[in-house]
């Protein structure tokens, strides 16, 4: 046990470190979300019958699945590679991590959550009130022995082109998933909970607790499975990912633009990380334009590709942090026009999928056309410019990429600065295509001619702004990525949020969502297209002249709500460390 | 244009604080035009800040830096085609093949396209980097690192080259190799600012040196009016070690 307690205790002396400052604000704010949770699980527990809380239990398990996906390879205080030197056998270290990942705050409220098999326990009986712990406590091992497969997977999956694809695939897919849970709920409304939830594991507590001990037999014995699964994935991680991609056609370009362009095609292709990306992005817009569809309802497609073109905004926001310290050659060489390269770099790159995506889901759909392709213009134009202007004025300092071991992934150890410039993006981006689609809506067709001057126009006037910034502040900016810190502004007296307000920021950001984009934006598209009471989008249920000043309202108040939290999370940036 | 008459580089009075530490405090360099300039000092000594403010790719405080009599925070444009800059530890672009990287950079540089083509071929075969044109730069060695970014300062064949620890991780072959191009570069009229802590370095390429330490000059010259007499690390030993940090014998280890 010596090894398993010394890795324990070196996790919580990390832990307790990382729980100062804004890292502490936010896993405050996490225990917290986590906490309401755990009591809704309980809740469910008290009063609710076995499949629900079955059901719930494969919820939680999935989170424990996606999230660390989510994040880009998660939970990785203590890593394999510091044991290393020490000889122990595989199985050895994966029971030391094993040990320690428990030490965390996560999995203490996880097993808050299961506390609910004791409650249900005590409402079966004797039995299951006996049966109620051992049930509780391997099924928190479970969760966290899946969590750490499904990263070791993952892994494993990043060292390969196909595998960054398949991630970023997977990771758009089940966001677009939880996006569009309405699908899914009024599905389940007409079929009840599937039965699914009783064969997957997180639901084998359930079934010990209701007179079936066996199901604890087991659980316990896939826990042993999973454990020697992760140890074989342990002892097969080994040195830094390989890149892809061989050399095949030589630079043609004879220019410095030209010379811009073909290295920003070539990093496209190459670099694992942006090619998740773009899966991701692409994934996402198109399961989340035709999750509908399950429903028998195909009037989201058009916009599959519109939303394709946000997302992508949003996740290269960080275009230049991404890229690191090679800001030092484009310092060196002055006088050239980086930056309007670098656009159209990108749109050479998200443009044509774009637009096939597009024009195929609006085909499909049968129009609406102007309203499509006024989109399509304008969003990708202010994407175009807003992209790199976001990147230099907002930079989160990242990995090198040449110092990306392990996880390809990670460009950045500042996964809440990323978040924030991502959401951010995703804000203004879509505010760029708002004249260009209300003029569509009303009129047709000159609404399209007006995304397209929007998005000429963007491009070149935010491409011109962040090259001047990039001009004046540049050798701050590689400073900012030399060390990882954003520089001390000595005038400005910037705090950290404290902790109720960092959740603030975060409901903002939340609610904001759901008020701009389906009770907003989406509200207003299925008005002018004159549905009516349709599954949750309030707006569609209001007498005649309610409908569009509902969505308009809520989409005010989303934008309220994005501003206040943005001009929050904004002034406490400059003291993130 | 440049001047004919002005040093090669200038520091006056540079400076750079960060939070409660100044990391070079008022540093004055003067390194004359065909100098192979050697920059010592301990880690953390300041070296590298300097370097950075001196080429541009760090605002100083306080101070100014010329090249050839060019402000390089006043005329960035003019300044910086004059020098060719090896930094330490920073990115390049990393899915580009050697080849690729410094065709990409002559581009940029506005060089003519055979030029650049010319020149590659011949940096990529004399820095035995040929056998590599497959390989992404992210997945080349430190040395292959090293050597590569060796090429892209000297791209342009600039007058002034300011190299951050060259020789750091580079196998014997390929320093032998480095140092032949260097002094050929010296021998051609060229000057060279280098920074290293291998002292038998420096005495072995440069004819000047400055010794830094806290952030400040200690002593610059010709490398035999610091030498004083003595061996360099010795000499260097003496100006930088602080009181008590005489060393000492692990006991238990010879015992």
């Amino acid at each position: 046990m010596a090894v398993e307690l010394t890795m324990a205790r070196m996790r919580v002396a990390i832990l307790r470190h990382t729980l100062t400052g804004a890292q502490g604000e936010m896993a405050a704010s996490g225990v917290f979300l986590g906490a309401v949770l755990a009591a809704g699980t309980l809740f469910v527990a008290v009063t609710a019958d076995a499949p629900l809380l079955a059901a719930v239990y494969a919820l939680w398990m999935a989170g424990w699945i996606l999230g660390p996906v989510a994040m880009g390879g998660g939970d990785e205080t203590l890593k394999p590679e510091h044991f290393a030197m020490l000889g122990l056998r595989p199985l050895r270290t994966a029971s030391g991590l094993l040990t320690a990942a428990f030490a965390g705050l996560a999995p203490m409220v996880s097993l808050v959550a299961l506390l609910g098999l004791v409650v249900f326990g005590i409402r079966e009986g004797v039995v299951g009130a006996l049966l109620s712990l051992p049930a509780a406590l391997l099924t928190l091992v479970l969760f966290v022995l899946v969590s750490k497969v499904a990263t070791g997977l993952l892994g494993l999956a990043l060292r390969s082109r196909l595998g960054a694809i398949a991630a970023g695939v997977l990771n758009g897919t089940l966001l677009a998933g939880l996006c569009q849970i309405w699908v899914f709920l009024a599905l389940f409304e007409e079929s009840g909970v599937p039965g699914i939830v009783w064969y997957v594991p997180s639901g084998w507590g359930v079934r010990a607790v209701q007179g079936e001990p066996l199901a604890l037999v087991a659980l316990a014995g896939l826990n042993l499975l999973l454990l020697c699964l992760w140890a074989l994935l342990l002892s097969r991680r080994t040195g830094a990912a390989r890149t892809f991609g061989r050399p095949r056609r030589p630079i043609a370009a004879r220019t410095a633009s030209g010379a811009v362009l073909a290295k920003e095609l070539r990093t496209w292709t190459r670099d694992l990380a942006r090619a998740h990306q773009l899966a991701f992005a692409l994934s996402f817009g198109v399961c989340f334009g035709a999750s509908p569809v399950l429903l028998g309802w195909d009037g989201m497609l058009p916009y599959a590709g519109p939303i394709f073109v946000v997302m992508a905004a949003a996740m290269t926001s960080n275009l230049y942090g991404t890229d690191g310290t090679v800001l030092w050659l484009t310092l060196m060489t002055p006088g050239n026009d980086e930056v309007r390269a670098r656009q159209w770099a990108w749109l050479l790159v998200m443009g044509p999928v774009a637009a096939v995506v597009t024009l195929g889901g609006t085909a499909i759909a049968g129009g609406p056309w102007p309203v499509a392709l006024a989109l399509l213009f304008s969003l990708l134009g202010g994407a175009a410019g807003l992209v790199p202007l976001i990147s230099v004025y907002g930079l989160v300092p990242g990995t090198d990429p040449h110092k990306r071991a392990g996880n390809p992934l990670r460009t950045s150890e500042d996964d809440g600065g990323l978040t924030g410039l991502a959401y951010l993006m995703l804000g203004l981006v879509s505010a760029t295509c708002v004249p260009a689609v209300l003029v569509a809506l009303r009129h047709g067709w000159p609404g399209v001619v007006l995304g397209l001057a929007t998005g000429v126009l963007c491009f070149v006037l935010f491409g011109r702004l962040a090259t001047a910034r990039l001009r004046s502040h540049g050798p701050d900016l590689l400073h900012m990525m030399r060390t990882g810190r954003r520089p001390a502004r000595p005038t400005a007296a910037a705090v950290p949020l404290s902790a109720p307000r960092q959740l603030l920021v975060w409901m903002a950001f939340a609610f904001g969502s759901i008020a701009l984009f389906p009770q907003g934006i989406v509200a207003t598209v299925f008005v002018a297209l004159g549905m009516s009471e349709h599954t949750w989008f309030l707006a569609t249920y209001m007498p005649s002249p309610f409908g569009y000043p509902t969505s308009i309202a809520m989409t005010l108040l989303g934008a309220s709500l994005y501003a206040f939290a943005i001009h929050q999370s904004r002034k406490a940036a400059p003291s993130r460390a | 244009m440049p001047s004919v008459d002005e040093p090669a580089l200038r520091l006056v009075g540079l400076t750079k604080v960060f939070g409660s530490t100044r990391a070079v405090d008022g540093v004055d360099l003067r390194v004359p035009r065909g100098a192979f300039f050697g920059l010592v000092g301990q880690n953390g000594a300041g070296k590298t800040t300097t370097l950075s403010m001196a080429v541009g790719l760090l605002r100083p405080d306080a101070g100014t830096a010329e090249m050839f009599g060019v402000d390089v925070w006043a005329a960035p444009e003019r300044a910086k085609p004059l020098v060719g800059v090896l930094p330490d530890g920073l990115a390049l672009p990393e899915r580009l093949t050697g080849r690729e990287l410094l065709t990409y950079l002559g581009l940029l540089r506005r060089l003519p396209r055979d030029t650049v083509d010319a020149r590659a071929s011949d940096l990529l075969a004399v820095l035995d980097l040929d056998k590599a044109e497959r390989t992404l730069v992210a997945e080349y060695s430190t040395g292959m690192r090293k050597k590569i970014g060796l090429a892209v300062a000297l791209l342009h064949a600039p007058r002034l080259l300011v190299l951050d620890e060259p020789f750091e991780a580079v196998d014997p072959v390929s320093a032998a190799t480095i140092k032949t191009i260097l002094r050929g570069f010296v021998a051609g009229g060229g000057t060279i600012v280098l920074s290293s802590h291998v002292m038998a370095l420096v005495e072995q390429l440069c004819d000047h040196v400055a010794v830094i330490d806290g952030g400040r000059v200690a002593v610059a010259g010709t490398l035999d009016a610091v030498r004083d007499g003595r061996g360099l690390e010795d000499r260097f030993v003496e100006l930088v070690a602080a009181e008590g940090t005489v060393a000492r014998e692990l006991t238990w280890l010879s015992s």
